[in-house]
């Protein structure tokens, strides 16, 4: 049976370095699968991929396992998120309102979208940070509403609100197909 | 946990595929964890930058306080040669202010003399245990005494003087045995001769 992800965190903090490899092999790929289909451009993503992962670094003596580890992960990666959107002049209140302002258009990424899986993801691409979110943080990290009202700071009927938001979306460029 | 997922969706979702973090990226990341782990242990190895100044600096202050304290009480103790005999007129009262100062000086040295606390006689006697050569409160009534004993060897006791003016009485030496008693009582004034032994210093009449 595989150790839980709050008593590794627990030993790393202890300094247990091979507990750590364990957590970060276990959670980099959703983590960075997270980051990139946030932000889309991969060079950003990998530099928001390894700043979240210090931080947990950072504040490993300060961990205390009061929620599961993975709400506790993506409360950082969220936080470190806002402080993207905030540098590229989106404030709190845009995130529900506004769809980012996207990189450049990539060329192949416009021939590809006659397909539908290109379409899905232009449809993805599309959503409001805020719904973007709520919608990886539920299919990618697994988080239930619950704990993604906790991790984003929000509550319960705003980040169920979100989410049903954001599948209702990616359900009609699913069912255009 | 209440699942809000769309089958459709989330069957689209992972066609997307499934990147990963170049290994570089991990590599980076799994080194830095390593050294955070190391640093923890940090406090188990000698004390670097201003910490490692603390305890020389703690003890140098120790030092010197204690230094300090040994001198101030070496400059508080009192020399030998200072005590300053009583006069030698009045022997009585010389005698019985002796026996005063050898009954009273330990408890006046301890209890009342300002200039001799305690604390600094304990610490002296702690650094002295032979003090004997030294001047304290104990050897300061030795040597009272002994400088009493000493006096008491030279001076006749009354009595003593008293029977050899009788004896001059008798061997008729009226004159020497008159300037005798003149010089016993301008001596001891106070003294009250018997009546028997009056008989026989008195020159007859």
């Amino acid at each position: 049976m595989e150790a839980p992800d709050e008593q590794l965190m627990l030993a790393y903090r202890d300094g247990n370095a091979a507990a750590f490899e364990t957590l970060y092999l276990r959670h980099r790929g959703r983590l960075f699968r997270f980051v990139l289909r946030s932000v889309k451009s991969r060079a950003t993503a990998e530099e928001l991929f390894q700043e979240i992962w210090m931080r947990v670094i950072e504040a490993r003596e300060r961990y205390a396992p009061q929620a599961r580890f993975t709400t506790w992960l993506y409360t950082i990666a969220h936080h470190r998120m806002v402080d993207h959107w905030r540098r590229r002049g989106l404030s709190l209140v845009e995130l529900d309102e506004q769809d980012p302002p996207g990189d450049s258009p990539d060329p192949a990424r416009q021939l590809e979208a006659r397909e539908a899986l290109a379409r899905f993801a232009q449809a993805l691409e599309a959503l409001p940070v805020a719904q973007r979110e709520a919608f990886l943080l539920h299919e990618e990290a697994g988080l239930s509403i619950a704990e993604i009202a906790a991790a984003t700071g929000s509550n319960a009927e705003a980040a169920k609100s979100r989410l049903r938001y954001a599948v209702a979306k990616l359900k009609a460029a699913v069912e255009d197909d | 946990m209440t699942d809000e997922r769309e089958p459709k969706v989330s069957r689209r979702y992972r066609e997307l595929g499934a990147e990963e973090p170049p290994t570089g990226l991990d590599a980076g990341i799994l080194a830095a964890s390593r050294r955070a782990a190391e640093t923890r242990l940090a406090p188990l190895v000698p004390p670097t930058g201003r910490r490692r100044w603390y305890f020389p600096v703690a003890a140098a202050a120790i030092i010197t306080l204690a230094v300090a304290v040994t001198v101030h009480v070496e400059q508080q103790q009192p020399d030998a040669e200072s005590i300053t005999p009583p006069p030698p007129s009045a022997p009585e009262s010389r005698t019985d202010a002796l026996e005063a100062k050898k009954e009273d000086a330990p408890q006046a040295s301890r209890q009342k003399s300002p200039a001799k606390p305690q604390s600094a006689d304990t610490a002296r006697n702690m650094e002295q245990p032979e003090p004997q050569a030294r001047s304290g409160p104990d050897a300061q009534v030795k040597g009272l005494a002994m400088l009493r004993a000493e006096r008491g060897a030279v001076e006749e006791a009354p009595e003593r003087i008293l029977e050899r003016i009788a004896e001059l009485r008798r061997q008729g030496k009226q004159d020497e045995a008159d300037n005798a008693l003149a010089e016993f009582k301008r001596r001891f004034p106070n003294y009250r001769i018997p009546e028997e032994m009056l008989k026989k210093v008195e020159r007859r009449r």
